[in-house]
């Protein structure tokens, strides 16, 4: 695993695509640094960054990536090593090649331009987002034998977790509103990965109240460290899961 | 001695069945070409013994071993495949150290004649993304015979390679065959091929017609060419 890690990694070191996302992100973090003078409205600008566009990018790349090796995979497939090994050679590299794209473009300046507690929980965040749409990205170029099939599949996910979901979510809440429905507020909540990270930033730069009704919920069970423990728990869940998944998918896949 | 046997071995995707209940055995010391129309199954055969197609139903053994969850058995195997593509940013040599690293073969254990041979040599530090599609398939070329492999697999090896370059490699594969290893060739010229077939598998509709010396197929048609002969003993055998 450790020898297809190390290759892959010097492939995906030299990916142009990789580059330009590491440096586009630094271009953003940046000029959004520069062009505000609050260092805080910057910070929030860039959370919709890490919030919409990270998970993107990590979602298609895998995808993109995982079919256009797919032939070297098969050459490697019949090297003497198991098919465990090259899926998780794969999978680490690409999961370091992204997480030190966004700790180089949004980490960097974070650290430079905004060195606090808030920044870091966006750096943690985002890196799980990193690692749990890459996992999610995986799985899905592992199960579907057309590209244009998986970056749509990937496309259709991201949009559902990014925008969709939320909204159904604000919808049930409204509508129910008369019925006691916090119970549900949370674990529902927990069922989407960027909503899951949105809350947890959300919380940490005391803006759950710009979140309304739903905001108070969070507040009560993220605001406490046993709560915060369980988010990242079940973010870690959103990355394990799909990646047990694909392990399962790619043992038994025909190349 | 035998060295593969397929017993039974069938594949299904969906409701289609790739590959029929084929009962074959693959020797040392020979070159079989696997021969059949498009889409009969000659790539799938390949791939079962090669573990990147899991079969729906029967076993193949290598040297009496069941192939199955332990990749180690594809340590004497050299593969070419039809299309090859490799990491973009790599460069030839790195991808002959990765492969070497890979396998865990030492400097002395590799056979590197074959670079020079193809012109390879002085393309070492050429990126993959940059090479044409013959350049491509003489590294696929040398990656499998790289390893000194006993078992040789090439799908469609001259697909692709100037005619030189094309003759160096089944010049090869014939050394393979002498030192004692088992060469499988699959092949839509027949003509390049047939010179150094030992042995000729014909796969229609995922069932494999015949597997037959070269002598009994001239001999049964009376023809002197596989491209003539086939034909011939088609019509004369039952079809599966």
């Amino acid at each position: 695993m450790i020898k297809v890690f190390k290759y892959t990694l010097i492939d995906l070191a030299r990916n142009r695509a990789m580059l330009g996302y590491a440096l586009l992100l630094l271009l953003v973090s940046e000029g959004l640094f520069q062009l505000e003078g609050d260092p805080m409205k910057a910070f929030l600008g860039l959370v919709q960054v890490v919030i919409a566009l990270v998970p993107l990018i990590a979602m298609l790349f895998t995808i993109v990536y995982g079919y256009d090796v797919l032939e070297f995979t098969q050459l490697l497939a019949v090297q003497p090593i198991g098919r465990s090994a090259i899926l998780g050679g794969q999978v680490l590299a690409l999961s370091v090649s992204l997480l030190l794209a966004q700790g180089f473009g949004l980490g960097l300046p974070l650290l430079v331009h905004f060195p606090t507690r808030v920044a870091l929980v966006l750096t943690v965040t985002g890196s799980a987002l990193v690692l749990v749409f890459s996992a999610l990205g995986t799985l899905i170029a592992l199960s579907q034998r057309e590209k244009a099939r998986g970056v749509g599949i990937g496309l259709g996910v991201w949009f559902v977790f990014v925008l969709v979901y939320d909204a159904l979510l604000m919808w049930l809440m409204f509508a129910l509103s008369d019925r006691p429905i916090e119970p549900w507020v949370v674990p529902l909540a927990a069922l989407d990965p960027i909503d899951l990270a949105r809350i947890m930033v959300m919380l940490e730069v005391d803006l759950a109240a710009m979140m309304g009704y739903s905001g108070a919920l969070y507040k009560e069970f993220f605001g406490s460290t046993g709560g915060m423990a369980v988010a990242l728990g079940t973010l870690m869940l959103w990355i394990v899961v799909p990646i047990a998944f694909a392990f399962r998918t790619f043992r038994g896949k025909d190349l | 001695m035998d060295r593969i046997a397929f017993t039974g071995v069938g594949k299904r995707y969906g409701p289609t069945w790739a590959l029929r209940h084929v009962d074959a055995v693959f020797r040392a010391g020979e070159v079989v070409m696997v021969i059949g129309p498009n889409g009969s199954g000659k790539t799938t055969l390949i791939k079962c013994l090669l573990g990147l197609v899991h079969p729906t139903e029967g076993a193949i053994t290598l040297d009496g071993k069941i192939i199955g969850g332990d990749p180690s058995y594809r340590t004497v195997i050299g593969y070419m495949p039809q299309i090859s593509q490799f990491p973009a940013a790599l460069t030839i040599g790195q991808l002959f150290h990765m492969m070497q690293d890979i396998r865990g073969l030492g400097p002395a254990e590799v056979d590197d004649t074959l670079i020079k041979e193809l012109g390879l040599d002085t393309q070492l530090n050429k990126r993959l993304s940059a090479l044409s599609g013959g350049t491509e398939q003489k590294v696929s070329a040398v990656l499998a015979f790289r390893s000194r492999p006993s078992i040789l697999v090439m799908d469609e090896p001259t697909a692709g390679l100037d005619p030189l370059a094309a003759r160096t490699v089944l010049r090869h594969a014939d050394r393979v065959r002498n030192e004692g290893g088992t060469v499988l060739v699959t092949s839509h010229l027949m003509e390049e091929v047939e010179a150094l077939a030992d042995r000729v598998a014909y796969i229609q509709d995922g069932s494999l017609r015949f597997l037959l010396p070269m002598k009994e197929i001239f001999q049964a048609t009376g023809e002197d060419r596989l491209s003539r002969a086939i034909p011939v003993l088609l019509s004369k055998t039952v079809p599966v």
